[in-house]
């Protein structure tokens, strides 16, 4: 049985959908511009040769890590350990990722992961870049010792994040990030305080740490990978504007027996997931959760328990969540 | 809860039913659902900075006001005088913080402490733990994450990352 979902006035009042008509109308012809500038950032993160340090701080956090990225044969290969506090790694080795978490000794393995590669934005996504994003060349900076260009994506409603990007002038990749909030205030960011591109990189540098588990180290295998997709039944009533559907199937999660539907949306720039899986038996996690420019949202509906994520604000995540209905 | 919590912003809760309502916030978990609830509303009105710590506001004004014991005309729109004197019985709104996070499922003892040091500060709204197994089937589709390699899965190996945190509800 279909439950109606009580919608909140203090949500509405003045929330007009007038504002995303203007906003369309206010369309600029930037489309190329931006989707332009995602791609080649894009591919000069997954194309070049680089080493560095990535200094990433979110709130009150500052945290620095190794990162070293090799393009070979087509395929994408990054090694990331973390040099504060435990040595935990992440390994690409092209779709499979590897997380290492030596404190917990313990490594999680995701076999196939999806990649988004650049250039694949949809016409609809490049629309909405510039529909929902006001794209600005800033102007030109500078960032471990490099010149770069600042770009701007200047969200045009409140339900997304403002973004900052430093570019590297001469290969485009993306040496700083910076996600603003609704008051423009940074809530997350990234960026590299040293850097080689084209560095001299062999496999043995993107290798792990731990190239034979220890025999005392647990493994998990996620089978997040594995997605059937097809039409799950599940649809979004109030999905924001610019968000398109980019996927949508059925995914085997490790530990549960029922399949969980995962439909994804992006507006362009960020993807908004939204997971509906069955409840299988007492309590249920139900709440919010926020880890830097990343909110998640989950609530109960019946049986099924909904949780969206997304690199948008909190608000966003609750509204799509609360507007789930079965097809 | 949050369901009532949510009527009660909006005027439709009764008299009956305001009393435990009132007592049920003043735990730090409603209160900070009732916060983050206006502070959504605000967003969502493009307003944000009105209600932003309105229960300290309130509080303030409260203190500096004088108290008028003259009668009053019978309120019209008796539910939404309710739910200003439940703000107005909000003495101090905490911001709302949600820090935790899970990304494996085992919790070596050594980590309860990390945990809790990560989330000290938070208001203990409603934390939730999501699996891991979401967040990496989420990651690879942002075009942003697209534009930083792995640098994305910072997130999940930062040192204070906590592991698993306590689970509200």
């Amino acid at each position: 049985m279909q439950r109606v979902l009580r919608i909140p006035r203090f949500l509405s009042g003045r929330f007009a959908p007038a504002v995303f008509v203007l906003a369309i109308v206010a369309t600029a012809a930037r489309a190329d511009d931006a989707a332009q500038w995602l791609a080649r950032a894009s591919q000069a993160a997954r194309q070049l040769d680089y080493v560095g340090t990535i200094v990433y701080q979110s709130g009150p956090r500052v945290e620095s890590s190794r990162i070293t990225h090799l393009y070979q044969d087509q395929r994408e290969f990054a090694k990331l350990v973390n040099l504060d506090g435990p040595a935990r790694e992440v390994v690409r080795n092209d779709g499979e990722l590897r997380c290492y978490y030596p404190d917990a000794k313990l490594m999680r393995v995701e076999p196939s992961t999806f990649r988004n590669v650049f250039p694949s934005l949809s016409v609809e996504q490049q629309q909405s870049l510039s529909r929902y994003y006001a794209f600005r060349v800033v102007g030109d900076d500078r960032v471990g010792g490099r010149p770069v260009e600042v770009v701007v994506f200047e969200p045009k409603d409140g339900l997304r994040y403002g973004h900052r990007f430093w570019s590297d002038g001469a290969t485009g990749l993306l040496l700083k990030a910076r996600v603003l909030n609704e008051r423009g205030e940074p809530i997350e960011q990234f960026a590299f305080s040293d850097l080689t591109i084209n560095a001299r990189i062999d496999r043995a540098m993107v290798e792990p740490s731990w190239p034979v588990l220890p025999p005392d180290w647990k493994t998990l295998e996620s089978a997040a990978g594995e997605v059937v997709q097809q039409a799950t039944g599940w649809v979004v009533g109030r999905m924001p504007p610019g968000f398109e559907k980019i996927m949508e199937g059925f995914r085997k999660l490790r530990g549960r027996r029922e399949r969980v539907a995962h439909l994804v949306y992006s507006d362009g720039l960020v993807s908004i997931s939204v997971f509906i899986e069955p409840i299988t038996g007492g309590a249920t996690p139900a709440g919010f959760l926020q880890k830097g420019g990343l909110n998640v949202y989950s609530v109960r509906q019946d049986d099924y328990l909904i949780t969206v994520m997304g690199e948008t604000p909190g608000a966003t995540v609750r509204q799509i969540a609360h507007s789930v209905v079965r097809r | 809860m949050n369901e009532r919590i949510s009527r009660l912003m909006d005027g439709d809760v009764d008299a009956a039913e305001m009393d435990a309502l009132l007592s049920t916030l003043k735990s730090d978990a409603a209160l900070a659902t009732w916060s983050c609830y206006h502070t959504i509303g605000d967003a969502l009105r493009g307003e944000p900075a009105v209600t932003h710590g309105v229960g300290a506001a309130v509080a303030r004004q409260l203190v500096a006001e004088p108290t008028v014991l003259a009668p009053r005309a019978a309120a019209v729109s008796r539910p939404a005088s309710w739910a200003w004197a439940a703000a107005a019985s909000v003495a101090a709104v905490t911001v709302v913080g949600w820090t935790a996070y899970s990304l494996i499922d085992a919790t070596p003892a050594g980590f309860a402490k990390a945990a809790e040091a990560g989330t000290v500060r938070a208001a203990q709204a409603r934390q939730i733990t999501v699996p891991a197994d979401y967040l990496l089937a989420h990651q690879e589709y942002s075009p942003a994450n697209a534009l930083q390699s792995v640098g994305p899965y910072l997130r999940d190996v930062a040192a204070s990352a906590p592991l698993r945190p306590a689970v509200a509800e």
